[in-house]
């Protein structure tokens, strides 16, 4: 009796295999869908990583051109440059004896070079020249440390 | 069914032992001896660790030109596992480098097999590599005829990377010093700014993990460059001191010469010139241009007897103790015994009754000699304290140097020395000392820290240098009444020395040359202070020639170079004349 109950109510085995295979199937999908998206992303991240890369390169050598376009042009226009220039085209030095002085009216003379923006109020107090090790406590030299040294284990490979 | 399941479940037995199989073998293979040298091996493909050198820091001058740069320049290698055709390119470096074509041969070979990576040259210019580059593209796109094989340069490796370079070459190489670049891992700043801020513009190299893993590409450091230094020198100030000092030293035959511009108010060096000079760009001729023991910059590390240049501190030091006044009247005799030795003046001759100025003017040691007198000893010397002339004047250059002063109560130290000492002989000191001390006297009795560094850029941040107050050695009311007698002085002692248009002070100095044997006869040195405009003081001029064998006296040789140096100066600083032009001497055309 209790046998035929039971059987009644069981599932066909081919219906058991199909949703075996199935659960199966949907597992598989579900992982396979992850692994895609995944793989899309990290794909996705690594070109990005390759990009910045080769724009990395890219500050580099501008970085080197600019320096040395700076040179260059201060080469070519370097006070011997430009008094060799200044006889080649036959150009007669002036001479101070016969200078005029001539005030004109609203006219100032650029007399400072200012090329960055000056430091805060608060940076301003301290002196670029000094170095950090005479102005910081043990304490203060320890927590670097220990930061730097927590970066770097984040960053090292094995 | 139950024989399914059996099947199903061995089937799942046999992968899942398979899975296990193949994890223990992965376990196994980590824990081999040799594990860490294979994960080792593996390490170099997945990064490479190195110190990075931040770009060296740029210095320019006042008005923002470059002094000193950086330009690229490259290293050519040879990647030498991946070399293609080993006679292609050894026959084209060869050629362009100029290099031996079996040496290249004998390094592509490695016979050893130990390298990877060969440096063939360093600091190659851009002309050669554009040949390369040149070559690459033209092997690339060559129509080859039957049978002809592509020239292939596989493995050539052209690396850019920064050399110090000065644009100016030897100008103000004396103030920059020179920065030691074919030592691309450990060069040093020698001398001048480059020593004195070498570890400012070197900035601070890294040690930074550069992964090939592009996911961790976030991990880049920035490094920053070093800092930028500007200068209080101004190129055309300076090149035009250089200028006239070059000719002067040539003309006169002197040993040596400098020329120091600064400004008083403030304590900068507007042009500091000296010889010899050298091109910091050939920095290894170095031994060649200073044989011995000769001074890179006389200005900061070689002193002198400055003679008589130096009256112009014993009488400011006299007058603002009040051991005399301006209108004081000394009666001269021509000579002044003083510690047992007699002090006469330059000509040997008796001036009878003089002003204070007319001692100047004059230049009279035995008037001199009796200001120190009535000054006295201890007193003198603390007013040469005062003044710096004990001690360095802490400018911002290497090898600044200083003659210890004799003071009473040092061993060798006689009274006669007072007598020398006042008139600037038996007494040494730099051109900065000097140039230090008397800038005193043109702003109001304060000296000033002599100083070559306007500002620094740091980090995109730019910290302008003060000027700092290094003494008060003499009253404001001192400083003027000097600076007004110098000026009428002047115009009498040294008349090639004024400048038409602008009011000038100043003095001159002709000192014996002392040797251990004696003072040498008939050759001096040469020396001439002045400043101006009197009322307002913008600039001092300091120069000194060192042992002419054309001229004898100050004031013929040395007044007219400062005349000149002036009449360029005031025109390069936008002075107005500040006293009426006579209208006889003036040459311009309205």
């Amino acid at each position: 009796m209790k046998n035929s109950y039971l059987q009644a109510y069981r599932q066909a085995p081919w219906r058991q295999q199909v949703q075996w295979i199935g659960t199966f199937m949907v597992v598989l999908v579900a992982l396979a869908a992850v692994a895609g998206v995944y793989l899309s992303l990290s794909g996705r991240a690594a070109s990005t990583g390759r990009r910045i890369q080769v724009l990395e390169y890219e500050i580099d050598r501008l970085s080197l051109q600019i320096a040395d376009t700076n040179t260059r042009l201060a080469q070519v226009s370097s006070a011997r440059s430009l008094y060799e220039r200044l006889n080649s085209l036959e150009m007669a030095e002036y001479d101070p004896i016969n200078a005029l002085y001539v005030k004109v009216p609203g006219y100032e003379a650029k007399t400072t070079v200012v090329l960055a923006p000056a430091p805060s109020v608060q940076a301003g107090n301290q002196n670029p020249a000094i170095l950090p090790e005479f102005t910081s406590s043990l304490l203060d030299w320890l927590r670097v440390q220990l930061a730097e040294n927590r970066a770097s284990d984040g960053r090292q490979s094995p | 069914m139950n024989r399914s399941s059996n099947r199903f479940l061995l089937v799942c037995i046999a992968i899942s032992l398979l899975f296990t199989a193949i994890g223990a073998q992965m376990v196994r293979i980590q824990n081999l001896p040799g594990a860490q040298r294979i994960l080792d091996i593996a390490e170099n493909y997945m990064g490479i660790n190195q110190m990075v050198y931040p770009e060296r820091g740029m210095i320019l001058d006042a008005k923002g030109r470059l002094l000193a740069g950086n330009e690229t320049v490259y290293e050519v290698g040879l990647d030498l596992p991946s070399i293609r055709q080993a006679e292609t390119v050894a026959t084209v470096v060869s050629t362009v480098l100029g290099l031996d074509y079996n040496d290249v041969m004998k390094t592509i070979r490695n016979e050893d097999g130990k390298l990877k990576y060969a440096v063939l040259n360093n600091f190659v210019d851009k002309d050669k590599v554009a040949q390369f580059e040149a070559l690459i593209e033209e092997y690339k796109t060559r129509d080859l005829q039957d049978g002809e094989t592509r020239p292939d340069l596989t493995g050539l490796i052209i690396t850019p990377y920064n050399k110090r370079s000065y644009p100016e070459n030897a100008l103000a190489s004396n103030v920059l010093g020179f920065y030691s670049f074919k030592d691309r891992t450990n060069g040093l700043g020698y001398f001048g700014v480059e020593e004195t801020y070498n570890d400012l513009l070197a900035g601070t190299p890294k040690q930074v993990y550069m992964s090939y893993d592009p996911q961790k590409i976030q991990n880049l450091e920035e490094i920053p460059p070093g800092a930028t230094v500007v200068l209080t020198i101004d190129r055309e100030i300076q090149s035009m001191a250089e200028r006239i000092l070059d000719q002067a030293v040539e003309t006169q035959e002197a040993k040596s010469g400098t020329i120091i511009i600064s400004n008083p108010e403030d304590g900068s060096i507007m042009a500091m010139a000296t010889t010899p000079r050298l091109d910091p760009n050939q920095y290894w001729t170095y031994g060649d241009i200073f044989p011995g023991a000769t001074p890179f910059n006389r200005a900061v590390s070689q002193t002198y007897e400055t003679g008589s240049v130096f009256k112009v501190l014993t009488l400011a030091a006299a007058l603002d103790a009040g051991a005399i006044e301006y209108d004081s009247v000394f009666n001269d005799t021509g000579e002044i015994t003083v510690g047992g030795i007699t002090v006469n003046n330059w000509n040997d001759g008796a001036w009878g009754p003089q002003t204070m100025t007319g001692c100047m003017q004059h230049s009279l040691n035995v008037c001199l000699t009796w200001m120190a007198l009535q000054l006295r000893a201890d007193r003198f010397y603390d007013y040469m304290r005062a003044f710096g002339l004990d001690r360095n004047t802490g400018i911002d250059l290497g090898s600044e140097a200083h003659w210890p002063m004799k003071v009473p109560g040092s061993a060798n130290w006689t009274e006669s020395d007072l007598a020398t000492n006042s008139f600037g002989q038996g007494i040494s000191n730099t051109p900065i000392q000097m140039i230090t001390a008397i800038s005193a006297l043109a702003n109001e009795g304060k000296m000033m820290a002599p100083h070559v560094v306007k500002a620094m850029i740091i980090d995109g941040k730019q910290y302008e240098v003060n000027p700092v107050v290094i003494g008060n050695p003499i009253s404001a009311k001192t400083a003027e009444e000097v600076t007004r007698m110098l000026s009428v002085s002047l115009e009498e002692e040294s008349s090639t020395a004024l400048v038409d248009g602008y009011s000038v002070a100043g003095k001159t100095g002709t000192a014996e040359i002392p040797t251990p044997g004696g003072y040498l006869w008939g050759v001096y040195n040469l020396s001439f202070v002045g400043w101006g405009p009197v009322e307002d003081p913008k600039y001092m001029v300091y120069l000194w020639l060192e042992a002419p064998e054309i001229g004898m006296w100050a004031s013929e040789v040395m007044a007219p170079i400062f005349s000149q140096v002036v009449d360029e100066l005031v025109v390069m600083l936008n002075l107005p004349p500040d006293i009426p032009v006579r209208e006889d001497e003036w040459a311009g055309g309205w």
